[in-house]
């Protein structure tokens, strides 16, 4: 048949398709008119940083750095990547069995990654559905909707304030208490120290620059860290570093970073650095306490003054009590760190004004909370608490810590509680006799053995049976420890509801997902700087939100409406109503002292400036007046032995810090004949978290063949076979991952890095790939959480120790496997 | 000749309704009526067209409950709503460049500029980058009404046919069921006909 | 909020010169509700006599403004009445009228019309009108006070600094200058104006024995008359009062203190880290001030307690008859200010003495003033698990 019969055969068929109805429909006179607008550079933040933005026929097109952010980070090339990924969460879906069967769903199959599409009003019903079940089956303890992460930036559409508000609307849930990042050190200080520290502004730089004499960056790499913040981030703090890295060259400050690895700081600074075994900072304190008291180093008044229970430190100290001296030549067997080095740096430390500056890594393993302990202790001992340029701070890492704050008052943001008065729909406070609050990092614990007890910060802590989890930008398949473990639990859950931008591993551990919008798709205010409050930003929307997502604000506005409470959710305001009352609200916290124009000035501005800070000392009012200003412990001064904390008799916790082996330890601890490495899964350099790791030409500046990079140091990789740019298996019995070789002489024998935030992308679970059935999965792309330990630092702060972590690796010759952790969820099976 | 740009529009709307969305009860209920069913036999009476529409009338037979939909629904999902170029996002973008790795690019740009040319837009319940399979053959299907047949054979060797093997391949490699497999391999076909055909026309 | 105050004292220095009355007062600008020819009615209520034909406008601030340098001074510029509280600009000045006229609503309905009335509401109308000064740069100042034509040589070093700073980024002049025209407002009463508000300022006269508490953190005086401060009574504070004389009651205060330092902190309870009374050191020691009984050892810190009994006096003002409604305030104010960045953890969650540090580490994230932080305090440990037994 000729094609002329054949079309004309067509025709006479008389079919024409009509429900599928054409994707395409004339132009109006609406999109004519809106058509090549070529706009101005609009502003808005991250917490990579304030940004400007150019958009070409309504797409994002250029984006730089904000006006007077004089550091801004690379990060920022990754924005774009991070708008227009491939795997966006596009509509809302459902896991097909989910769907079909509900509650009675067959869970092993969560991660076959089955979804269908479905519309907002289908997908909120189903959640609705969901809760209704979880209240009226198993009541408040069976809903865990307390665990929350690192959001988006933005004082209104803050995710997780939203789906609490919402979620609280109709039932009570379990929440979290503490978080990952700084679970010891928050847990331990108040104790020690009066405040969590971790998250307190500390003392001005200006004022360490000054006076310090020696820095001491303990297991501290802020110039890595402070690339990002918690609101969209000034990085003033690089002027700093900046200035400190030319006294480092005058010879004006000693900067000594304490370090198994030669960090990004130290590098930049041009600095020295001690050399620490892993995990063996305390008895190296330790040390440095035993040379300051035995060569009457200790400032006495000071400790008599400020401080309680020296004394009874003091025999562990020498060894009284149990028979071990914390001598210089005990710590070096330990620490890999010489005696004379030891003793040295005593000397240094006590020789003149000494800013202590500790990094939060050390209280992510297990006995987490001794080296901050000892850490205060030992700054106790310098006398120098509450002096400018001298004691210890744990968070000039953080946030722009140590930039001076500009003393103005900052916005709030949409509430995250019910209103005053208000009840949620199931009015139900019957937790069964479990806990109302865990420890952050001990959920999946509480999936697994449901009804158990722990003892937690002096307290008994009752694990309630969660059916049911509720994610609102936060990746948990992120930052927890132990996915093989994370599987099994998962499997117990009858439903997980998660919402996200992109496809994260939660998204596909999930049973409804929901497409949130990025902030460039929505208005928001952020305030500039956390800590240095610098000013307000405006953060206007610069594309209409992408396919089928919304923002949080509409979201959880229509979850409300299903309710019957959408007015009460909103209180009567919309988007933009909101964003002036958030603004007059500060306008008006800040008169008289900080000028604020209109809203409208404000919002074609996109930005209000508060000036700049003054500088401010920690504890010196402490220091000043420690009768009228105590510190916030029970006693009102340093701590360095707690009662509190001896009465609860813990056996992996003391009444005062001391140094306590780890379950797994390389360089000749425990467990290293077996696993002879020990691996670091810091914050990373170039992501926040798990955030921006799916920003695939950003990632691509520093994978190696596609792989998360695994840092090694160059003649433990030639005893492997290994070269800069192999494909490197690391493994233990928890798990195993695939990761891109890069050598580098900045990390010593024994030690290798892979940053946390590697997207998960697990591979063959009946270990085909590599390994074996028991081992499960390999990730495809290297997250480091395949291989961690999922267990609490101690009895007291029962926060995560991904930081004790045995492993070994090998240069991988089986068939590389493609990496499944970004390509949305139908290629990953378990 | 008008006539039988007519038929050809009518596959091209026919292949882009397709990949637009899922088929819902509707669009089943259409598409296994019987005029539909001897436009598909009229379809499979091509050589280069019969296995796939075969396969095509097959699977749409035996969507008989709610289930088998969802299940249908579920493999349009795992192809096209959820994954990058490693599964088989329908976006020219993401095949027509080695580096592009993020959507609404140069192609989206490029067809919204067609579009707006020919005083098109997309409809407002269909929220995707205009470089989707399912804009491109429809504005195909619009091209072999409106353009000359230099203009129709420039724009489908340069938006679709630089792309549509490697896609083509996703689609097959990455699909839990046979129906989108056998879409994809007729849409492939139905192209080379019609690159073919106007390359002799003009 | 002590440098507050302080500020306020150096600010307040020059008025015994420069006094010109209280700055505010709105209640002058009649005419714009019998609107008549518009015009001619609205240049009569530009002039001072139009200001002053109002009783309260003559009594009060016009007679505050003539003991300042605004009145009379070597140059004979005298700033009248519409000179500073009319708007330069048209619109604005049109505004301003019909704000105004909100004025003559309160003398005719009584709001003002006596000076105790007029003292009452001074405060409210002064924060009217230094948010007018603001949103206008304070214009009508720089009518003749231009920073252009200072002379910076005739200034001392300090003011030079001061002026200069404020002079680049033209800040508005009652940033400042405050209480230059007319009286200062209670200073007390800016402080956490929506606690005020929502809590009461209290009575001003007090039986004697009963019981009140504190709405703000307040100054202590070891006598009726001294203007020396000898402390602060802490917020939300349980007083008995023992006498009254002039504008000071004498009060009473039960708690317990570490033996430690001067033992110039009183706390709740023993072994309870909830303020009372900080004392200055002389205070601490004078005799009578603090009065001490028995003593315990706290075996949780080693310290020894004393219970004690302190008596000092203090202004008549800012006690309130319940303690409640502070409570209910804290509460609001935590559940909303302490949830932006995180869940805010349940009140019993931690007890008395671990509050402050929990709360003192997370404080730089909030917008409160101190009195309302040492209220959300209180109110923590008040309902912490120290004193409320739940299950957690």
């Amino acid at each position: 048949m000729n094609r002329r019969d054949f079309l004309k055969g067509l025709l006479s068929t008389s079919y024409v398709v009509i429900s599928g109805a054409s994707v395409l429909a004339p132009l109006s006179a609406l999109a004519k008119s809106a058509a090549r607008i070529n706009d101005d550079w609009l502003t808005t933040g991250s917490h990579f940083g304030a940004f400007k933005i150019k958009r070409k026929n309504g797409v994002i097109d250029q984006v730089k750095p904000f006006d007077s952010d004089k550091y801004p980070t690379d990060m920022i090339n990754g924005i774009r990547g991070l708008v227009y990924n491939p795997s966006r969460v596009r509509y809302p879906m459902v896991r097909l069995d989910f769907l079909l069967k509900g509650h009675q769903s067959d869970t092993t199959k969560r991660g076959d990654f089955r979804f269908v599409r479905v519309t907002w009003d289908k997908a909120l019903g189903l959640f609705k559905d969901s809760l209704d079940q979880i209240q009226t089956n198993y009541g408040p303890s069976a809903l865990h909707a307390g665990q929350t992460g690192w959001r988006a930036t933005g004082q209104l559409h803050s995710s997780t304030s939203h789906m609490q508000r919402a979620v609280g609307m109709h039932g009570n849930f379990v929440k979290k208490i503490g978080d990952y990042s700084t679970g010891a050190g928050q847990t331990i200080l108040p104790y020690i120290l009066g405040s969590t520290e971790v998250y307190a502004q500390g003392t001005s730089w200006p004022l360490i620059l000054e006076q310090s004499k020696t820095i001491i960056l303990w297991a501290n790499d802020p110039y890595k860290n402070l690339q990002v913040g918690w609101n969209a981030e000034t990085h003033e703090a690089y002027e700093y570093l900046a200035q400190l890295k030319q006294l480092v060259k005058a010879g004006k400050i000693r900067v000594i970073s304490i370090d198994p690895v030669a960090t990004k700081t130290q590098n930049y600074l041009g600095c020295e650095q001690i050399y620490v075994n892993p995990q063996t900072d305390v008895p190296l304190m330790l040390a440095i306490a035993h040379e300051l008291y035995t060569n009457d180093l200790h400032d006495k008044e000071f400790i008599e003054g400020y401080s309680l229970g020296f004394e009874r430190f003091v025999p562990y100290l020498m060894g009284t009590d149990d028979g071990v001296e914390k001598t210089a030549k005990w710590a070096a067997a330990i620490t890999g760190v010489n005696e004379e080095v030891i003793k040295d740096l005593a000397a240094t430390m006590a020789g003149g004004r000494t800013q202590m500056l500790m990094g939060w890594c050390i209280q992510r393993q297990q006995h987490g909370e001794q080296p901050y302990w000892m850490a205060a202790v030992l700054a106790t001992m310098l006398g120098q608490i509450g002096l400018p340029g001298g004691g210890i701070s744990y968070g000039h890492h953080y946030s722009g810590i140590g930039v001076p704050s500009s003393g103005a008052a900052a916005p709030g943001g949409f509430p995250r509680n019910l209103d005053e008065g208000k009840k949620p729909l199931f009015d139900n406070n019957d937790f069964k006799g479990a806990s109302k609050t865990i420890p952050v990092a001990r959920w999946i614990d509480a999936i697994l053995e449901p009804g158990k007890v722990i003892d937690a910060n002096g307290a008994k802590v009752t694990y309630p049976d969660i059916k049911m989890m509720v994610f609102s930008g936060n990746n948990p398949w992120n930052h927890h420890q132990d996915r093989n473990r994370m599987k099994l639990a998962f499997q117990k859950l009858e439903c997980v509801v998660t919402v996200d931008i992109n496809w994260t591993a939660t998204c596909r551990f999930s049973d409804i997902v929901l497409p949130a919008c990025t902030t460039l798709e929505r208005n928001d205010i952020d305030i500039y700087g956390s800590y240095a409050n610098r000013g307000l930003l405006a953060m206007q929307k610069m594309v209409e939100p992408l396919f089928d997502s919304l923002s949080d604000f509409e979201i959880f506005t229509r979850f409300a409406a299903l309710l019957g409470r959408e007015k009460e959710y909103t209180r009567g305001m919309t988007e933009f109503d909101w964003l002036k009352k958030l603004y007059n609200d500060c306008k008006s916290a800040n008169d008289g002292k900080f000028k604020m124009p209109e809203f409208e000035q404000f919002w074609q501005d996109g930005y209000v400036h508060f000036g700049k800070g003054k500088v401010w000392t920690r504890h010196a009012d402490f220091r000043a007046d420690p009768e009228i200003n105590p510190l916030g412990t029970p006693s009102g001064l340093i701590e360095i032995f707690s009662r509190k904390i001896d009465r609860y008799n813990y056996d992996d916790c003391k009444g005062h810090p001391m140094w306590m082996e780890k379950s797994e330890r390389s360089h000749g601890g425990p467990g290293s004949d077996k696993y002879p490495v020990w691996m670091q899964s810091c914050h990373p350099d170039k992501r926040l978290h798990s955030q921006m790791c799916e920003s695939q030409e950003y990632r691509e500046t520093y994978t190696v063949k596609g792989r998360e990079p695994v840092y090694l140091n160059p003649v433990d990789a030639q005893d492997r076979g290994i070269k800069d740019g192999d494909i490197v298996r690391v493994f233990n019995d928890r798990g195993q991952l695939l990761a891109g070789a890069v050598v580098s002489d900045h990390f010593p024998r024994g030690v290798i890095r892979i940053e946390e935030g590697a997207w998960y992308g697990p591979v063959g679970d009946d270990g085909s790939v590599a390994g074996g059935a028991n081992i499960g999965a390999i990730c495809s792309y290297g997250d480091p959480n395949t291989l961690t330990q999922d267990i609490g630092t101690s009895k007291l702060a029962q926060a995560c120790s991904a930081y004790t972590c045995l492993v070994n690796y090998e240069k991988f010759r089986g068939k590389v496997p493609s990496v499944s952790s970004f390509n949305g969820p139908i290629e990953v099976k378990l | 000749m008008s006539e039988l740009n007519q038929a050809r529009n009518r596959v091209y709307q026919l292949l882009s309704a397709l990949f637009a969305k899922e088929i819902d009860p509707n669009l089943r209920h259409e598409l296994i009526s019987q005029p539909a069913q001897d436009f598909w036999q009229q379809l499979a009476t091509q050589s280069a067209f019969s296995a796939d529409v075969k396969v095509i009338q097959e699977a749409l037979s035996t969507l008989t409950s709610q289930a088998d939909l969802l299940e249908l629904a579920a493999d349009y999902c795992g192809l096209f709503l959820v994954g990058s170029k490693h599964s088989a996002s329908p976006y020219a973008s993401l095949y027509t460049s080695e580096s592009e790795t993020t959507i609404f690019g140069e192609e989206h740009q490029q067809m919204m500029n067609y579009l707006r040319e020919h005083q098109l837009q997309l409809t407002s319940d269909f929220a995707e980058p205009a470089d989707h399979i399912a804009v491109i053959l429809a504005y195909a299907g619009h091209l072999s009404l409106n353009a000359s047949e230099q203009e129709q054979l420039q724009f489908l060797q340069r938006y679709l046919a630089s792309w549509i093997e490697p896609f083509v391949n996703q689609v097959i490699k990455t699909d839990q069921g046979r129906f989108y497999s056998a879409l994809a391999r007729l849409t492939s076909a139905w192209l080379s006909s019609e690159i073919h055909w106007l390359e002799t026309a003009s | 909020m002590r440098w507050l105050i302080n500020l306020w004292k150096t600010l307040n220095k020059p008025a015994q010169y420069l006094t010109l009355g209280a700055v505010s007062v709105t209640a002058f600008l009649m005419g714009v509700i019998f609107w008549g020819g518009f015009n001619t009615v609205l240049e009569a209520t530009n002039t001072e006599e139009f200001c002053i034909s109002c009783h309260s406008m003559q009594s009060k601030p016009y007679q505050e403004l003539q003991k300042t340098v605004h009145w009379s001074n070597h140059s004979g510029v005298r700033a009248t009445c519409p000179d500073c509280h009319v708007p330069h600009n048209w619109s604005r000045k049109i505004a301003r009228k019909i704000e105004a006229s909100s004025d003559v609503w309160g003398w005719l309905f009584n709001t003002v019309n006596t000076s105790e009335k007029f003292e009452d509401k001074r405060l409210e109308m002064a924060t009217r009108e230094w948010g007018r000064f603001e949103r206008d740069d304070s214009l009508a100042c720089k009518g003749c006070h231009d920073y252009k034509s200072m002379k910076w040589d005739s200034m001392s070093k300090l003011a030079q600094k001061q002026m200069k700073r404020a002079a680049e980024r033209d800040q508005s002049c009652v940033d400042c200058h405050k209480g230059i025209a007319h009286t200062l407002p209670d200073i007390g009463t800016a402080r956490a104006p929506e606690l005020i508000a929502e809590v009461g300022t209290g009575p001003s006269k007090f039986d004697d024995n009963a019981i009140y508490f504190s709405s703000l953190t307040k100054p202590i005086y070891l006598n009726e008359r001294t203007d020396v401060e000898a402390g602060t009574l802490n917020i939300a504070t349980k007083v008995t009062i023992l006498a009254t004389k002039g504008s000071r009651i004498k009060i009473a205060i039960a708690g317990w203190r570490k033996k430690m330092g001067a033992g110039r902190v009183v706390y709740l309870d023993f072994g309870i880290n909830m303020l009372l009374v900080q004392l200055e050191k002389f205070a601490a020691l004078e005799d009578g001030v603090i009065v001490g009984f028995e003593q315990k050892e706290d075996d949780l810190t080693g310290l020894k307690w004393q219970r004690v009994e302190v008596e000092v006096w203090t202004d008549a003002d800012y006690l309130i008859d319940q303690q409640q409604p502070l409570w209910d305030y804290a509460r609001t104010t935590f559940r909303s200010s302490c949830s932006v960045c995180h869940s805010q953890p349940d009140e019993a969650h931690f007890d008395a003495n671990t509050w402050p540090g929990m709360f003192q580490g997370m404080i730089a994230f909030v917008d409160m003033d101190q009195d309302t932080q040492a209220l959300v305090q209180k109110y923590l440990q008040q309902h912490s698990s120290t004193f409320v037994k739940e299950k957690h």
